[in-house]
């Protein structure tokens, strides 16, 4: 799978990742899809929990050797 | 991720993913960590981290002729002990979920973490108290100041939280950057980490074991240090949460956490004041309203650009995240001479009446007390959930 924009959000812990892809979201066109790469143990909770909160669709996670990968799409 | 359905596995296996494979929701942790608060206090102190931290930063400048200390020996005082093993539990504990990891920031947010430190240091000398004795054990312990410091924690997290979000907009490069991370736990990988975190627990017991002959006070700070660090790194406790969603995403699980743990705590600490078992002023600070308004403000904008408190630096430093442990370090660095120099001038200089210890219980009893403390957080429940339905304060 592949996203139309790559949000690195390596190296960085709580609330950066989320304030990133939020902002990006913003943004972004409706049906497109972010690539968020991310080391912080707590993304794999907040993510989900976020997209749930905003209504935007949680295609994949998948996991790294040094963290995930989670592809959102804009609803 | 659903494979442990099919297969069907060994009951210890069972055992151990229950604890050790999904994060405990946060309010679980909020109940777990009055539990160790309360114990804290029969042994002998409620709960409180600055003091702890600023003792590694005395111990340090004393270790090369400076003369700053008042507290103590850095082993021999129970809160730098009990701040040393609360990042030793979450080490523990990321180590037996596998999400250890030394994660290496980009350059700007190292600064960031490392100048939240130094700005919590100033907020917690100021304020004679952090976001654990001047609100987790603070609002239990019914001290008025810790409902200025509260107010005070709750601005200052509004206004770090624009600062983010014009820092993300107008200077990206500050978060962005040359990244690295070591000793990850990937797929497949890191089967050593849960056995180095078992062995961690038992080194911690042994530590706690080997103070019981000199005093049982620090054994006991150890073991509930340890537990404080796991529950935290667990269940993702964090007091920046609380304060920060309801700007930010609305989400109000983290504030409810809070509040669950405060109820939980206080009462456990109502029982213990009013059965006169401990004296009542305990972590009633000498900080109504002034130092706790400003304190409060100056501590809730550090933690909001670090991204966590005192203790919330602990335990993600014990997870490693470098950018906490640059935040702890910038902290233990900079608090004695916050001291010397801001905190111990300013408050000799304010009048008596700007510093006052208000134990709500002298003027209103218990029963009324515990009656306002709990019409409080019912407020601050009422807000956070309308805020959650409305997104009225919330950024998105």
């Amino acid at each position: 799978m592949q996203g139309d924009q790559v949000l690195d959000c390596k190296g960085l812990s709580c609330p950066m990742p989320i304030m990133k892809l939020a902002i990006a979201m913003k943004k972004l066109e409706t049906g497109k899809v972010i690539e968020l790469l991310g080391t912080d143990p707590g993304s794999k909770d907040d993510v989900p929990a976020w997209c749930d909160r905003t209504g935007n669709s949680l295609l994949e996670v998948v996991e790294e050797d040094d963290g995930f990968t989670f592809f959102i799409r804009k609803e | 991720m659903a494979e442990s359905g099919l297969k069907k596995k060994g009951i210890l296996a069972e055992l151990f993913s229950t604890f050790f494979s999904k994060s405990w929701p946060m309010w679980v942790g909020g109940i777990l960590l009055a539990v160790g608060n309360i114990s804290l206090f029969i042994v002998l102190k409620p709960w409180g981290a600055s003091g702890g931290i600023k003792n590694w930063g005395d111990s340090l400048y004393n270790s090369i002729g400076m003369d700053l200390s008042t507290m103590g020996p850095l082993l021999k005082f129970p809160y730098s002990v009990l701040c040393i093993m609360t990042l030793v539990g979450a080490l523990a504990g990321a180590l037996l979920s596998k999400q250890f990891g030394l994660r290496f920031p980009p350059p700007g947010e190292l600064l960031k973490g490392f100048l939240g430190g130094i700005i919590m240091a100033i907020g917690a000398m100021v304020g004679v108290s952090c976001t654990i004795g001047g609100f987790l054990s603070g609002w239990p312990a019914l001290s008025m100041g810790a409902v200025v410091y509260a107010l005070g924690l709750t601005l200052g997290t509004w206004i770090a939280v624009k600062y983010l979000l014009f820092e993300i907009e107008k200077m990206p490069k500050l978060s962005s950057g040359k990244t690295s991370s070591f000793l990850t736990a990937g797929k497949g990988r890191g089967g050593w980490q849960p056995i180095l975190g078992v062995l961690v627990i038992i080194g911690g017991l042994i530590i706690a074991f080997n103070y019981t002959g000199s005093s049982s006070v620090l054994a006991w700070y150890t073991a509930i240090g340890i537990f404080f660090g796991l529950v935290c790194q667990r269940s993702r406790f964090c007091i920046v949460r609380a304060l920060r969603e309801p700007f930010m995403s609305g989400d109000s699980k983290p504030a409810v956490a809070v509040m669950v743990s405060i109820l939980a705590t206080m009462f456990g600490f109502v029982v213990i004041k009013f059965m006169g078992l401990r004296p009542a002023m305990m972590w009633v600070w000498p900080h109504f309203w002034v130092p706790a308004i400003i304190g409060g403000t100056i501590f809730g904008i550090g933690m909001t650009i670090s991204g966590g408190c005192v203790v919330g630096s602990l335990w993600r430093a014990g997870e490693g995240h470098v950018k906490l442990i640059a935040a702890l370090i910038g902290f233990a660095l900079s608090a004695p001479l916050v001291v010397k120099y801001i905190s111990k001038p300013f408050l000799e200089g304010l009048p008596e009446n700007l510093k006052q210890q208000v134990f709500l219980p002298d003027h209103i009893g218990y029963g009324a007390s515990v009656g306002v403390f709990v019409l409080l957080i019912l407020l601050w429940y009422v807000f956070v959930k309308w805020n959650e339905r409305t997104g009225k304060f919330s950024a998105f």
